[in-house]
């Protein structure tokens, strides 16, 4: 008998579930004959996400004390487990969304991707030492950039995935060097042993700190950081644009806040000054660009990183209050954002190209399914009550002013008020013109129903109003989450 | 034998680190600028390693082991990426690749 290493396989059993139906996925892309390799494959995977969701519930209620696990590579706690939650449910409903694509080839392959790019993320944000945040990164960044490329017929697309590998392997590389000089000033990889180290005020570790949050402000898409966004989330499929909207920010912020509160608690002072600068800078530069924008996956695309500015203002707090907040924040932006891409996506395939401002004009009254549900999207993003973007924007300025950031809440606001122009303006295209006036056709008679992508959107309905109504239960479950991290 | 100190080593990385993000953000050819990320990675590298004999622990070489096999599937999506393009016809000048604008 040879002694083992303890493997607790409860707590990888998310991702560990993604990466079976991903497998599934590509052995159906050579073994399944074609006519059903599309069918299997959205299957499985789909499968594979409600099967991590229900796994992470599992480890959410079974973890009540947090738990280093694998020689201090990885954390099993509740802020992972429900970050992982929503990523699961999220990529359930892109699954959704993405079956009416209509792909050439690489139908299997895309699914395949999808769930790997899920499990990488469900690794990401469990990550407790440098090596396994880098890993994790690189994991779905891969993947990511393939999907983003998938549509190989579109030039669009080749070109939106050459411009996501070269900036986000610039931001992985920048955060790699940053963790090498964490490295050097500390000797230590794990992110309670870099706390322990107390290596004071040495020039490594800041300057170590400084990349690796600018590494992970690329992934976030916070400016300055985010130059690659709009074109990428132009040039992908749209599919793929909601699911890395939702998905990579909710993992990329869930690291963020757990990476500088474990393992730079001493130097909160200079991280908190610097997540707010970067929130206030994507505050304004997201939503004065989307005024400017006409495509809507553009302005989507720069709303994003205006939203991304909110919840930095939520890191930036560095208390429990702020991680609730951001948790909070993540579910009704998650379901918006899918539900949004959604109905871009179905107008998109209805006029065979691009979607501008002018091409949504009408779209209200003729798919009044789909005006309501952008409707209701674009008033949730903006933050209007009845919605959960409410209570998110509520809980991130309450957490900022308890902790004495009040010049953080008034860019908030005044960022919010900015918003409702381009948000407005969106719901006005949908209703006040119509497609006669502009003497827009659709692309060919009636467009095929696609009830998928109806579910997907209805889910997101459902997700964004109700946790509006079930607002005390989400934070509750936010607040046990929050209560896993040191503060 | 004691070499040079990880000062030195150090230099070389940041150094390798800067000709590798000029080299991302001033040529014009994807080929070169995957060739510049592959620097940058290895400028990180070598930090690592360094680091890693100064404190004497295993850790930041098992990590660059890790890097050197990530930053090969990078690549080799980079250059599926180019090959793609290639086929299509399109540019190959990272400056031409501005259909996506708004």
């Amino acid at each position: 008998m040879i002694e083992t290493p303890k493997v607790d396989w409860l707590a990888l059993s998310p991702v560990l579930a993604l990466l079976g139906a991903s497998g599934i996925a590509l052995l159906a892309a050579v073994l399944v004959p074609p006519w059903m390799r599309k069918t299997v494959s959205a299957v499985s995977v789909f499968a594979g996400f409600v099967v991590a969701a229900v796994f992470a519930g599992i480890v959410f209620d079974d973890t009540p004390q947090p738990e280093i696990l694998l020689s201090e590579s990885m954390a099993r706690d509740q802020l992972g487990a429900l970050a992982q939650l929503i990523l699961a449910i999220t990529g359930a409903a892109v699954v959704f969304a993405a079956w009416s694509e209509r792909r050439r080839r690489h139908d299997a392959e895309y699914y395949s991707l999808l769930a790997a790019a899920g499990a990488g993320m469900m690794f990401f944000v469990q990550a407790e030492n440098l090596m396994t945040l880098f890993l994790g990164l690189e994991w779905f960044s891969l993947c990511l950039y393939i999907l983003v490329a998938i549509d190989t017929e579109r030039a669009t697309s080749l070109e939106a995935g050459l411009k996501y590998v070269i900036v986000g392997g610039f931001g992985s590389a920048v955060l790699l060097f940053g963790s090498a000089l964490v490295f050097g000033a500390t000797g230590e990889l794990g992110f309670a042993q870099i706390a322990a180290a107390e290596a004071g005020d040495d020039a490594f570790l800041v300057t170590g700190l400084a990349m690796i949050l600018a590494g992970l402000a690329f992934k976030v898409s916070a400016a300055p950081f985010h130059m690659w966004t709009p074109d990428v989330y132009q040039g992908a499929p749209t599919s793929v644009t909601a699911f890395m909207s939702a998905a990579t920010k909710t993992a990329a912020l869930v690291v963020t806040i757990r990476v500088l509160v474990t393992a730079f608690p001493d130097e909160s002072q200079i991280w908190t000054i610097a997540v707010a600068v970067i929130a206030c800078v994507s505050l304004a530069w997201g939503n004065l660009a989307a005024l400017a924008q006409r495509d809507v996956k553009r302005i989507l695309a720069f709303s994003s990183v205006s939203h991304a500015g909110f919840m930095l203002i939520a890191v930036a707090a560095a208390s429990e209050r702020g991680t609730e907040a951001l948790l909070y924040y993540l579910v009704p932006y998650s379901a918006m954002s899918v539900g949004a891409f959604a109905v871009v996506a179905a107008r998109e395939r209805e006029l065979d190209k691009p979607v501008t401002l002018e091409g949504l004009a009408g779209l209200g009254w003729e798919r009044p399914f789909y005006g309501v549900a952008l409707w209701i999207f674009m008033l949730g993003m903006a933050g209007f009550p009845l919605t959960g973007g409410f209570f998110g924007k509520l809980f991130v300025f309450s957490a900022a002013y308890e902790v004495g950031d009040w010049w953080l809440v008034l860019a908030g606001v005044a960022a919010t008020a900015l918003s409702l122009a381009y948000y407005l303006n969106i719901v006005r295209w949908l209703y006040m013109r119509s497609g006669a006036e502009l003497r827009l056709a659709p692309a060919g008679g009636s467009p095929p129903r696609e009830l998928a992508l109806g579910v997907a959107v209805t889910a997101a309905i459902v997700v964004t109003v109700g946790s509006f109504f079930a607002a005390q239960p989400i934070l509750d479950l936010a607040s046990d989450a929050a209560s896993s991290l040191p503060f | 034998m004691s070499g040079p100190g990880v000062g030195w080593y150090l230099i070389v990385a940041a150094g390798l680190f800067g000709i590798g993000s000029l080299g991302v953000m001033l040529r014009r050819s994807p080929l070169i600028v995957l060739l510049s990320l592959e620097i940058m990675l290895n400028g990180a590298n070598l930090a690592l390693i360094a680091f890693a004999r100064q404190v004497g622990s295993l850790d930041g070489q098992i990590f660059a082991l890790a890097v050197m096999a990530v930053a090969a599937a990078e690549v080799a999506i980079g250059l599926g990426l180019i090959v793609a393009m290639a086929r299509r016809d399109m540019a190959l000048d990272v400056d031409q690749a501005s259909a996506l604008r708004g």
